[in-house]
């Protein structure tokens, strides 16, 4: 028997692309041992769910295993047939995936799918999988087993759902545990408690398990060996501690110079610049090379190879020695002073005044309910009615950076929205420069509303993907009247105003990376040259070297015009990071706002405490270190 | 559940009330005079006059409504003008050969449309699935009133194989009566069939691709379970809704094919009383028409609550 649970050796995958075939994992090897966690991190397009399916040997069609071998406990799982893989499935290895909400199987009950697999790999029978994921449910903490197991799973909560899918994947004793991004879909106050659960089974069923996750955060307080991915290679590892605290690798470097981090004292991000390297593209040298500061004429022409460093941790950058002490720097040039918040007797741009908003769902048949009084049916008409947003008021001044906080379902995007008259409210009211919104005839609406701009999360599914950069940006400045070579000049500043430049206007949306497109939405948001933006989960979407970038132009645009944001956030760090005032929403109602220093340092509701605590942090030596 | 039944029922009801309406009104004003009709084109004014009064044509026409639907709630389906006796027992007749093409025809659509698409969905990009494609798309752009002369000419024509047209009653000996169904039957169904296995197959390739089918897979379980527990029930709920929206166009469909073949149902009944403006059994075949609709949607409302649990119990643990 050996010690490790899982052994991948030179593993490389390709997929079936449309110019032939894609490398997407290169060389990568990578050892779980028995009673340890090893986190594998990197930014979309790194692989890392590659490396977790093809571990489960779940790959999808049209990919293939070029090089390398998974050993599981010791066993060759590629050597092995199809029938002998399926045997290790959801026996000897099983996955936790990302998303609950989607995992979960809508028309079978939660207890029948934990039961599933152990039925089929321990041959229980009907009644003793069913004693069994009783207690399994119990053992991840589940209140009332019974119950949850004879629900459907839209009864359940995400957390809920997390803890079956987490007890279902324990049912086998499995000698190796993936869990695939398992808190990211999950508020902060649940990945908490996820996070909980996790450290007590490893330490009470010494787990051995493989952690993908993107955030840093996250796997500084599970892992104990962490193993950073980038374009498909191992580029560092080794025992987290060191690797977070002592990075050597350019990269790792500049994932945490991106990292903001819970804390008063701002200093400016350090994103990592450009983008992934086209997976198609045939690099010479060091993969990082195009995207690293240190890079020399020797990086694009020598491949580079893992190699142990003084510190025991493994890195891909022959500098990595002499640049051990070096932190990452992004922006070469005087640091800019960030700008004072306003004082108290600036402009107010905007203004919520007891602002409601009530959504009613469901059809007029949906609205009948059917009750039994004794014997006698009543029928009586009762719409449901949600309060997204109960009796706010906010006061958003010239300039001003207000963070807007809660978790889904708190109501955070419906205020945003109201207050540029994207959604109607209720009641209250809503004034933009004094001027009421509600009672506003139809152009002097418009013309207020010029000064009020958003920007939506998801860049993908916010520009029209028919349309050119020009097109997307000029369509707001044709709105207001403005024609022929000066929309067309107008577009060519905006475009510079977001550090893209002119050349990407005659580009479609499906030709530019998540960050870019993410600029696009930008700058169509400042065409109008509104006073106040709504960013709504503007960074959320992106990874961290890419949203440091996109916070420190937001932060520079504020500081070049004054503009004023409400900016719309789940992530409690980015908030900390950009805003003035932070005010936290929950169930509708706005039951904090206080500057930010204040916030952070002294939060007066038990609400606010406890999100702040949730936030897992990479911890202050570690970044102190690497920034 | 309860809830949800009583409400689908309502909403039957309302469905209903609102069509008699509209048969009702479409009904009258359509060209043509009842009295004249009964009484032919030279009668004299005065008798057509006291004929209108004795059948009520001068009442205002919400009372004429009322008469015409609480007859129709209390089973009296009126008089046929033109075969000058009461609606029910032909309308009954014609319903019950209807029925039965008309049934066997939805009970095949089902079992080989869903069976067909399930079986080209799991096997998506494989070469069964471009026959099954193909022939699928050609079976659709091809209309049923061309379908059907083209089998009858092959079949009954050339092949001589089954009659042309007709119908033979089951005391005639079962033989008999299924050589008179096939060809109808096959008619009426093999658009349909296509028309649901390319539903059921883009549907069970999409369920195919969710997470929870992956996981499934991930826990070790072989894939005829998988498909069968994991991914069927849930590919399944689209088509169940596009089934009942199907009965809907066969009962179009059974009034073209039941002229071609000369098959004496419902179909040929409504053709009958159009062309001969028979206002009360044009009524009669209509509002039978819209009940069938009807109640096939209510069937596919609670066949779809029987395989979806967020119906059947309502949308969260919260209320």
């Amino acid at each position: 028997m050996t010690d490790l649970a899982l052994s991948v050796e030179g593993l490389s995958v390709s997929f079936e692309g449309d110019g032939g075939r894609v490398r997407v994992l290169h060389d990568v090897s990578m050892k779980v041992e028995r009673g340890r966690v090893l986190g594998v991190v990197g930014e979309s397009g790194s692989g890392k769910s590659t490396a977790a399916l093809a571990v489960l040997g779940l790959l999808d069609k049209g990919a293939a295993i070029d090089a390398g071998k998974v050993l599981v406990g010791g066993r060759d799982l590629y050597a092995a047939t199809d029938e002998e893989r399926r045997q290790l499935r959801g026996g000897k290895v099983s996955l936790v995936f990302q998303d609950p909400f989607t995992t979960l199987n809508p028309a079978i009950r939660v207890g029948k799918q934990i039961a599933e697999p152990l039925m089929m790999h321990r041959s229980m029978d009907e009644a003793q999988a069913e004693a069994e994921t009783l207690r399994l449910l119990a053992e991840v903490g589940i209140a009332d087993p019974a119950r949850m197991a004879a629900s459907y799973p839209h009864q359940l909560s995400g957390g809920m759902k997390q803890r079956a899918l987490i007890a279902s994947a324990l049912g086998c004793d499995p000698d190796l545990l993936i869990l695939d991004e398992p808190t990211t879909a999950l508020d902060v106050t649940i990945e908490a408690q996820i996070l909980d659960l996790l450290e007590d089974l490893r330490r009470t069923r010494q787990l051995s398990i493989l952690f993908i996750s993107h955030n840093l955060g996250v796997v500084s307080r599970i892992c104990d060996d962490i193993c950073v991915l980038y374009a498909g290679r191992v580029v560092e590892q080794g025992p987290t501690d060191v690797v977070l605290s002592q990075p050597r690798h350019p990269y790792t470097k500049g994932l945490l110079a991106s990292l903001p981090s819970l804390s008063v004292e701002r200093q400016r991000l350090q994103p990592i610049p450009g983008r992934l390297p086209d997976t198609r593209a045939q690099l010479k040298g060091c993969i990082f090379a195009p995207r690293c500061h240190f890079a020399q004429p020797r990086c694009s022409s020598e491949i580079q190879e893992l190699h142990t460093a003084q510190n025991g941790t493994r890195n891909r950058c022959w500098r990595s020695a002499e640049l051990a002490d070096t932190p990452w720097r992004a922006e070469v040039g005087e640091e800019v002073a960030r700008r004072a918040p306003p004082s108290s007797d600036a402009p107010i741009i905007v203004d919520a005044v007891d602002v409601e908003r009530e959504f009613r769902s469901g059809g007029v048949f949906d609205a009948l309910t059917l009750r039994w009084n004794g014997w006698r049916p009543e029928m009586a008409y009762r719409p449901r009615v949600v309060n997204a947003v109960d009796h706010v008021s906010l006061t958003i001044r010239e300039g001003e950076i207000v963070g807007l906080v809660g978790e889904s379902g708190s109501g955070k995007t419906t205020l945003g929205r109201c207050m540029i008259d994207l959604v109607s409210p209720t009641g209250g009211e809503v004034r933009i420069e004094g001027q009421t919104l509600l009672s506003a005839s139809r152009s002097r609406k418009r013309t207020l509303l010029r000064n009020a701009q958003i920007i939506f999360q998801n860049p993908d599914s916010s520009l029209n993907p028919r349309k050119t950069v020009r097109e997307i940006v000029g369509r707001p400045l044709a709105q207001i009247g403005l024609g022929g070579a000066e929309r067309d000049k107008r577009v060519d500043e905006l475009l510079e105003l977001v550090r893209l430049g002119s050349r990407y206007a005659e580009r479609y949306p499906h030709q530019m990376s998540g960050g870019e497109k993410q600029r696009v939405g930008i700058a169509r948001a400042l065409a109008t040259k509104p006073k106040f933006i709504v960013c709504d989960e503007a960074v959320s979407a992106l990874d961290v070297s890419v949203q440091a970038s996109i916070l420190n132009l937001l932060v520079d645009l504020r500081d070049e015009f004054g503009l004023a944001y409400l900016f719309i956030t789940h992530d409690l760090s980015v908030v900390s990071y950009i805003a003035d005032r932070i005010c936290v929403m929950k169930n509708g109602k706005l039951v904090e706002q206080g500057r930010t220093e204040d916030i952070l340092e002294a939060p007066q509701h038990p609400y606010t405490a406890a999100l702040l605590a949730a936030v897992p942090r990479v911890n202050q030596h570690r970044r102190a270190a690497g920034a | 559940m309860t809830g949800y039944v009583i409400k689908r029922m309502l909403s039957i009801v309302l469905t209903m009330a609102v069509m008699s309406i509209l048969i009702f009104w479409i009904t009258q004003v359509m060209p043509g005079n009842v009295a004249y009709m009964i009484l032919g084109d030279f009668a004299s004014p005065e008798d057509v006059a006291t004929l209108e009064k004795k059948l009520g044509l001068n009442d205002p026409t919400y009372v004429q409504y009322w008469r015409w639907a609480s007859g129709m709630l209390q089973g009296d389906l009126g008089r046929s003008l033109v075969m000058d006796r009461p609606i029910a027992p032909v309308l009954w007749d014609a319903v019950s050969k209807s029925a039965i093409l008309a049934g066997i025809s939805i009970g095949l659509v089902a079992l080989f449309g869903i069976v067909v698409g399930v079986y080209a969905g799991v096997r998506h990009g494989s070469r069964a699935d471009h026959v099954v494609s193909v022939a699928t798309y050609v079976n659709i752009a091809i209309p049923e009133f061309l379908f059907a002369i083209v089998i009858i000419m092959l079949f009954a024509g050339y092949l001589n194989w089954f009659p042309a047209t007709g119908y033979s009653d089951l005391s005639n000996g079962v033989g008999t009566w299924a050589r008179h169904l096939i060809l109808p039957v096959f008619t009426l169904a093999t658009g349909l069939m296509a028309h649901v296995s390319r539903l059921t197959r883009s549907s069970m390739i999409d369920t195919m691709q969710t997470q929870y089918v992956r996981a499934a897979r991930a826990r070790g379980l072989p894939e005829r379970l998988v498909i069968r527990r994991h991914a069927l029930p849930n590919a399944l709920l689209p088509t169940i809704t596009v089934l009942a929206i199907d009965v809907g166009i066969m009962m179009g469909g059974i009034v073209v094919v039941e002229t071609i073949f000369s098959y004496p149902g419902l179909g040929r009944l409504l053709m009958f009383a159009i062309q001969n403006m028979d206002v009360p059994l044009l009524q009669a075949c209509m509002i039978v028409i819209t009940f069938v609709y009807a109640a096939a949607n209510l069937m596919a409302d609670l066949l779809y609550a029987l395989l979806n649990p967020r119906v059947r119990y309502g949308r969260s643990s919260s209320e």
